[in-house]
């Protein structure tokens, strides 16, 4: 339970890191905290090796985000929280979460609900009854794979395409 | 684009529509959807453009984040009911999931998307755009329909027709009047929704039929802008006669096929007595009315105020294609078989 508040009081300020709109550099730190941490959540209720494919998947992916914004926008002077408009998006974030904290959690009991609902998730049949039963759903997200691959060579075909900024 | 390349995309097109329009899990709808979005991306950006990709880029984070809202909403759907049928979404989750299906379709609130995409692509994708696109997400929410709240649908429909009215009414480029336009007449479609579902099918079926025909006129005149559309009479003049007919249509002038829909669906609303929002619904059709009329008014009354090179053509090979014809006289005439239409939905 402990490391559970911590997890979460640690994704919170990830994610208002994201939210407070600093430079895209930090930006795309705290999404990489935030994720990290998220897997962390998960592993607190239980699904380790669920949380340990994300996070392999996570890092993998944010790397690349992180190197792409890194070099899209490399500012001389990035603003952090440091600076006056970045830290009032902080302070509004962060009021706003307590007050969404104040409206919703007395009445729902979120960590409660959260425990009862991994019990009745938590089967591993699961994964068995898909690839029992949903064998011609595979195979759509088999061509959806194929059809993200065709849709990225697309937009990257050819010399001076897929950049945005190249105007 | 390389046709093999092509021919993919169009086929993901049809099975991301055809996914969702069979299943009855939310998962595998979400799966369609998610495949529309991804399908349509290489058509936007067919003619590399920056405009283009602009609105590419804009159309798929406006539609991830709708379909990541909809995950969301099917998600909390199951965690709050136990199962994942689309028939039996719970009451409460069922306005998340509207409101999501809405940014989907480009309903008002959330419509800002729908022109400045409109006008970053060519006319053809933009056809595909406003028909097909608009299929799977209103296939989703038919099947909720009856436990959306009635006032959200209501609410969401007048602020579209009225929204879609206004938007427009300032307009020059023919390709953001069309989305506009699409926006006013889905707020009919999902402003009857909740009381009658054949009903909304009936005006989608009209609907579509009327945005097809203008399309592909538009597409054929090569006309971005309504300053362009008034050479269009030298060009074809039966064509510039009829299609000025069809705008009338679309916004729903009495002897053309547009009127049937918006009186079955005024006559829907008085019957649940909703008189108030039926007057809305046509006060605001007049607001789209003004912009049919000033297109048409410019593609058939005026001419263009410098010398014409040549004499007009009295005796022309015609060049309008057969669907388009077809598509047209479906636009103009259909509203004295009425009961046929109904008894078919």
């Amino acid at each position: 339970m402990v490391m559970m508040v911590v997890f979460s009081v640690m994704f919170l300020i990830s994610l208002i890191a994201v939210a407070s709109n600093p430079s895209p550099y930090f930006a795309a730190l705290g999404l990489m905290i935030g994720a990290g941490v998220g897997c962390g959540m998960l592993t607190q209720f239980g699904m380790t090796f669920l949380s340990m494919i994300l996070f392999l998947i996570y890092l993998g992916g944010m790397l690349v985000v992180f190197a792409y914004s890194a070099a899209l926008a490399a500012e001389p002077y990035p603003s952090a929280w440091g600076s006056l408009e970045v830290f009032s998006y902080v302070v509004g974030s962060l009021m706003l979460v307590v007050v969404m904290w104040m409206l919703l959690v007395n009445d729902f009991g979120a960590f409660d609900e959260i425990e009862g609902c991994v019990m009745s998730v938590r089967r591993y049949v699961g994964v068995s009854e898909m690839y029992n039963a949903g064998g011609y759903m595979l195979l759509v997200a088999g061509w959806v794979l194929l059809v993200a691959l065709l849709v990225v060579l697309e937009l990257t075909r050819g010399f001076g395409r897929g950049c945005l900024r190249a105007v | 684009m390389s046709p093999y390349i092509l021919f993919v995309m169009l086929s993901s097109l049809g099975l991301g529509t055809t996914l969702t329009f069979t299943s009855s899990h939310w998962l595998l709808a979400w799966m369609g959807l998610e495949i529309n979005t991804l399908a349509i991306i290489p058509l936007m950006t067919n003619k590399h453009h920056p405009r283009a990709v602009e609105a590419a880029t804009k159309y798929f984070l406006t539609q991830a984040a709708a379909a990541a809202i909809l995950l969301f909403a099917s998600i909390y759907n199951a965690w709050y009911s136990g199962q994942w049928f689309i028939q039996d979404m719970s009451s409460p989750v069922s306005t998340l999931m509207t409101l999501a299906i809405a940014i989907k379709l480009g309903i008002a609130p959330m419509h800002f998307w729908l022109p400045e995409v409109m006008q970053g692509i060519s006319i053809s994708t933009g056809l595909i755009l406003v028909t097909w696109q608009k299929l799977a997400p209103l296939a989703l929410l038919m099947q909720i329909s009856h436990n959306i709240k009635p006032e959200l649908l209501i609410i969401l429909g007048l602020m579209s027709t009225i929204i879609g009215g206004w938007g427009g009414l300032n307009q020059t480029q023919i390709r953001k009047i069309m989305a506009y336009s699409s926006i006013a007449h889905l707020g009919w479609i999902i402003s009857i929704l909740h009381f009658m579902p054949a009903l909304a099918m009936i005006n989608l079926f009209i609907y579509l039929i009327m945005t097809i025909t203008m399309f592909m006129t538009f597409n054929l005149l090569n006309s971005p802008t309504i300053n362009t559309l008034a050479m269009n009479w030298s060009k074809s003049p039966i064509l510039a006669a009829t299609s000025a007919l069809a705008l009338l249509s679309l916004g729903g002038l009495p002897p053309l096929t547009g009127f049937m829909p918006k009186w079955l669906i005024i006559q829907e609303l008085t019957n649940q007595e909703l008189a108030p929002t039926a007057t809305l619904l046509a006060l605001s059709a007049l607001l789209s009315l003004f912009f049919y009329l000033r297109l048409s008014y410019s593609l058939s009354l005026t001419i263009m105020p410098n010398t014409h090179p040549q004499t007009l053509n009295w005796n022309m090979k015609t060049t309008t294609p057969l669907p388009l014809s077809l598509m047209m006289m479906m636009t103009l005439t259909m509203l004295p078989i009425t009961p046929t239409i109904i008894s078919l939905f």
